[in-house]
């Protein structure tokens, strides 16, 4: 177990320099020039040049290249060209919203998911077992944005419970209203989740209702729940697990529409404000950040899933 | 006794849902195919008046411009199923292949890919394609399908390769393999049978995803430019007016929430029987 | 009756909130004085347009003239919401017999945020950055006419000038004047208006509170925040909840109904100088040839396009002149709709069966909606049009700086700028030697009737010439809460005056 973790934190290490360079690459092949970004209405070309200099464009690419894994590895993300900020702070602060937005709906979405998703296999002939069978298929199908709209007309422009979006000026300083702006991003995300992880969880308790481990479990006398609580969970869990990796990464598109819908000054929204920019820098260290962290979520995945599925364990340690 | 007591009432509810399915996609897909010889309207023609309600003129009212909502959406049900299909060929076939061989390679081969398959879905692949889409000149709905399914194949293919992992954990493998069948046979009367039920479902969610991606992107403004009338494009037009002119938003609201749904009921009914099937065979 | 009593509640929350961290300033503001408002009260500002950064010669954009101008900076002129150009740091001012030499008294007891006195020196450089090589500003060329700034004594500033520019007063408007002992005024700010920036968080807000030693009269309210958001219904819906006092632009007259039937909001519409319009690039074939031009704009139906983007708002004015400048004529007449003769003259113009060619629209509203109706409209007199999209980069790339396209759809949001039509280097590069004579020559004038008599002519050949198609004038529309008043509602330049905002008790 030990030396499959040593292997994988390699790998990890290695995932995150191969992502630096794809997105080095993709962003390079991109048209437009940053330099014109940089400088202003009617700049001269003499200006034009200046801004390539102080981007490090005019240089080859093999030196940009080296320059660019340098700063990484000092985690200097450089500045954005239009706010002239340091890409690492506002990054860090737009974290603020995108992390509690994000892992908030996630384990939210897990809390709900799982157990109904369990009730909805088990007893998948009684009425609410078909119900919830019903409703997960619906909730997969509505888009993100149209929950959103409809959570705001009712919680915000019927009821007035809570704000319609916007984030406080003063952020988590600010508690009260930073909780309350929070609240209906994450239903939003976390009605959407739980709609799927249900189905993978329903699946993956059906299919070890039927598996053969468990009719000899009930042949020796256990009660088919009693079974399944048992013996069937662990199994169960290993298709489901697999699959929360690619949930959470799915999650970030979910909160770049979110963010979107609710005016959240998050990561999402700071990706899009930079495609629209052409802000580079900004685009490359959200890129970044976000991909370092759903490496790191489908890292832990996986080790969990080991932990889970004694086979893969077995085979691991061949 | 115990396993026909659980097939026998699912396989009669699969039998409604994948009914039920049927239905609705094939609703779709009818009006897809309709309107290349017959809609309503043409697509630009401004033959109402602006955001008119619905009524017999306008089954779907109209837009801003008081061009038919109804021709766009069946227009659009043209676009939808064409990203979802093509995404899913394209997402379906890379990441099976590139599943199954890392499955079997060495185990230096299997990390190296399985770690590929982690960085690529840890991509925002789905944004970074859109950005190229949006930065090129000729954007087109192709480029868009292209993203999107190869945006899908690491996650085609990381399910692939786990789910085909486990099957080689199984004894009647190791008992196949002593008795000397090829791995081709192996992969098709073993691993396939096994693993297409579980995928199946999943690659009807990608398709779900797929289209519900097209949308999500389109209401960024990243989508596929006019004159392509997607759902996800109307949608985004209809935005500004969600609270005063409703139609224009749920319609096609509803359109996509018809075909995702009806396409995981599909999905559904054919797991339970393939499901099935594929026991026996094991 | 709930939802007012959940209103006025929240609105007391962030009264108390703004109380805490200025409770200096409630001091001065409490005067015992009978008023029906409440000069603590914070005032809550919606907008879509957050700035980039905080310095308008670093590429802001229009998000910074709205917070800061007259809010935060002041020049030595301002433009006033009615259009009026009027002195601010400026005392008193002398032009010399040629028009070429500037004499600015400054005003007297002025300091800046930071503490420190303004002074001549000050004004020299604030100028002088604007007109610097690295400069982004919009007046830059405007105020390439400055020959020198000087600074004999403290309290007097000399501009002379290449050439006469009665405009010279309207264009210092523009510039900030900004204590040259700051460094870095692209996240911080050090200028003489009535607020001082008390914090920004990007995505977000931006706050603002009264400057205890500002010069001039004390703001009739305690503060403001500019809340910012990237979606006109998110921020609409922020105004019915009451999270916001007032929206500075309505973007959309679809949401409007939800206000204009409700006695808890007030809507307004003022004036506004935003044109949409279709550039050609006059340099290329067919759109060189002025008879095309003049056919085209005969096919397209403005008023429809207005209403259908619009409904009942907006004005038709057949030019690039709004009525707020002083050479407006009303030129809806010249090249009005008419299909029929649209079509002759296409075919007098040697096109009977019309031409295709690609129009660049950017990707945000309206613009995508205005190329497929004029696809429609011109597709009926045979002119085929292929709608590329781009953002508003590539088209500052590819259209303002490469000036390589057909034909394009922008909105051009200043006052007095139907100057663009006397620079053949500009992106449409209209080229008219006659309009050019008239626009360069009006700028030496002594008097402004003169420059006003020469501007409309201008106006008029433009119009006649269909230099571009001028589709229509956006309506500007503000919406507040009704107990919030003493806003501007004409907006120009992207201006919003906030020291005269007052809230109810």
């Amino acid at each position: 177990m030990l030396g499959y973790m040593t292997r994988r934190l390699v790998i990890l290490l290695l995932s995150l320099v191969a992502a630096a360079i794809v997105l080095f690459v993709l962003l390079r092949l991109l048209p437009g020039d940053p330099a014109n970004a940089l400088v202003g209405v009617g700049a001269t070309p003499e200006q034009i040049e200046a801004a390539r200099a102080q981007l490090g464009s005019d240089q080859s690419l093999l030196v940009q290249f080296v320059a660019y894994l340098g700063d990484l590895a000092r985690f200097d993300l450089g500045q954005s060209f239009v706010s002239r900020a340091p890409v690492i702070e506002e990054i860090s602060r737009r974290l603020s919203v995108t992390l509690p937005l994000t892992f908030a709906a996630f384990f939210l979405a897990m809390l709900l998911a799982i157990p109904l998703g369990i009730v909805a296999a088990v007893k998948a002939r009684r009425w609410y077992g078909l119900v919830l069978s019903v409703v997960s298929q619906v909730g997969i199908a509505v888009p993100v944005f149209w929950l959103g709209i409809l959570l705001v007309y009712q919680f915000s422009l019927t009821l007035r419970w809570l704000p319609s979006g916007g984030f406080p000026l003063r952020g988590y300083e600010d508690p009260g209203r930073a909780v309350q702006s929070m609240i209906l991003p994450v239903l939003t995300i976390a009605l959407i989740m739980t709609a799927s992880l249900m189905r993978y969880v329903r699946s993956a308790t059906l299919d070890v209702l039927d598996s053969d481990f468990l009719r000899t479990a009930r042949a020796l006398g256990e009660s088919r729940t009693g079974a399944l609580m048992r013996h069937g969970l662990r199994n169960a869990a290993v298709p489901v697990v697999s699959v929360l990796g690619i949930e959470l990464s799915t999650t970030f598109l979910g909160a770049v529409v979110v963010e979107q819908v609710f005016s959240l000054p998050g990561l999402g929204s700071m990706l899009l404000l930079g495609i629209q920019q052409r802000d580079y820098p900004n685009v490359q260290g959200v890129l970044i950040v976000s991909t370092l962290l759903v490496l790191l979520v489908g890292f832990l995945a996986d080790i969990l899933q080991r932990v889970l599925d004694p086979r893969l364990r077995k085979e691991g340690g061949r | 006794m115990s396993a026909a007591g659980a097939a026998g009432p699912r396989r009669s509810r699969g039998g409604a849902t994948y009914l039920l399915g049927l239905i609705l996609v094939g609703v779709i897909v009818a009006a897809g195919l309709i309107s290349f010889a017959w809609t309503p309207y043409a697509l630009s023609d401004m033959a109402g008046s602006r955001l008119e309600p619905p009524s017999p003129a306008h089954w779907a009212g109209t837009d801003r411009l008081g061009r038919d909502l109804f021709t766009q959406l069946m227009i659009g049900a043209r676009i939808a199923l064409v990203v979802g299909c093509g995404a899913v060929a394209i997402g379906g076939a890379i990441g099976m292949v590139t599943g199954i061989l890392a499955a079997f390679a060495t185990r230096f081969a299997d990390d190296a890919l399985a770690a590929v398959f982690d960085i690529l879905i840890a991509f925002p692949t789905l944004l970074i394609a859109m950005l190229v889409v949006a930065a090129r000149e000729e954007a087109s709905l192709g480029t868009a399908i292209l993203a999107l399914g190869i945006g899908l194949s690491p996650i085609v293919g990381r399910i692939t390769r786990i789910l085909t992992k486990q099957v080689l954990g199984q004894d009647y493998i190791t008992a196949a393999r002593v008795s000397g069948t090829s791995w081709g046979a192996i992969v098709i009367f073993h691993i396939l049978p096994n693993i297409v039920p579980f995928l199946g479902v999943n690659l009807a969610l990608q398709f779900g995803l797929a289209v519900m991606a097209e949308a999500s992107l389109s209401y960024l403004g990243l989508g596929a430019p006019p004159p392509n009338a997607s759902w996800g494009r109307m949608l985004q037009e209809a935005q500004s007016t969600v609270y005063t002119a409703p139609w224009g938003a749920v319609f096609p609201g509803l359109a996509l929430f018809a075909l995702v749904i009806g396409i995981n009921l599909l999905a559904d009914g054919l797991r339970d029987r393939l499901g099935r099937s594929g026991r026996d065979a094991g | 009756m709930t939802i007012r009593s959940t209103m006025s509640r929240q609105g007391r929350g962030y009264a108390l909130a703004a109380m805490t961290t200025a409770s200096a300033l409630a001091l001065s503001a409490a005067a015992g004085l009978a008023q029906d408002y409440d000069p603590e009260a914070v005032i809550n500002i919606g907008s879509l347009y957050e700035p980039q950064n905080l310095d308008n010669t670093a590429g802001a954009g229009q998000g910074i003239n709205e917070a800061f101008n007259g809010n935060v900076y002041e020049g030595l002129f301002v433009l006033t919401d009615e259009g009026e150009v009027e002195p601010k740091l400026v005392e008193d001012y002398e032009i010399s017999e040629d028009g070429l030499t500037y004499t600015f008294t400054l005003k007297d007891g002025v300091s800046f945020h930071s503490g420190e006195p303004m002074t001549a020196a000050d004004v020299k450089s604030s100028i002088e950055r604007v007109t610097a090589e690295g400069s982004a500003s919009s007046r830059k060329s405007s105020l390439a006419v400055i020959e020198s700034v000087e600074a004999p004594d403290d309290g007097t500033v000399v501009v002379t000038l290449k050439t006469p520019s009665i405009s010279l007063p309207y264009n210092l408007s523009y510039v900030w004047i900004v204590n040259d002992a700051a460094e870095d005024i692209s996240s911080a700010e050090d200028g003489t208006g009535p607020y001082t920036l008390q914090e920004w968080r990007r995505g977000s807000a931006l706050s603002m509170v009264p400057f205890e030693d500002y010069w001039g009269d004390a703001p009739t309210n305690g503060g403001v925040m500019f809340q910012y958001f990237t979606d006109a219904t998110a921020q609409n819906n922020a105004l019915l909840t009451g999270a916001v006092d007032i929206i500075t632009s309505i973007q959309s007259p679809d949401a409007l109904s939800q206000f204009t039937d409700n006695p808890d909001f007030t809507v307004s519409e003022g004036a506004s100088t935003t044109k949409e319009l279709m550039a050609y690039n006059d340099r290329v074939e067919p759109f060189d040839d002025p008879q095309v031009r003049s056919a085209l704009a005969r096919a397209v139906d403005n008023e429809r396009l207005l209403q259908a983007i619009w409904g009942d708002y907006g004005t038709l004015i057949g030019s690039f002149v709004p009525p707020t400048d002083p050479w407006y004529v009303d030129l809806t007449d010249v090249n009005a709709y008419d299909p029929e003769s649209a079509r002759e003259m296409l075919e007098e113009a040697g096109y009977p069966d019309g031409f295709s060619f690609t129009l660049d629209t950017p990707d945000y509203d309206p613009h995508p909606v205005v190329a497929q109706f004029l696809q429609n409209e011109l597709a009926e007199v045979g002119v085929d049009v292929s709608i590329n999209i781009i953002t508003a980069n590539e088209w500052y790339t590819k259209i303002y700086q490469q000036q390589d396209f057909e034909a394009t759809l922008q909105e051009h949001v200043n006052h007095r700028d139907i100057v663009f039509y006397g620079n053949p280097d500009f992106y449409w590069g209209y080229d008219n030697a006659e309009v050019q004579r008239l626009i360069s020559e009006s700028e030496g004038v002594s008097s402004i009737d003169e420059q006003t008599e020469m501007l409309t002519e201008a106006n008029q050949i433009i119009a006649e010439d269909a230099a571009s198609m001028w589709l229509y004038l956006y309506p500007q529309i503000v919406v507040s809460t009704s107990n919030v008043t003493g806003y501007p509602l004409n907006g120009l330049n992207s201006q919003f005056f906030v020291a005269d905002i007052q809230k109810a008790e």
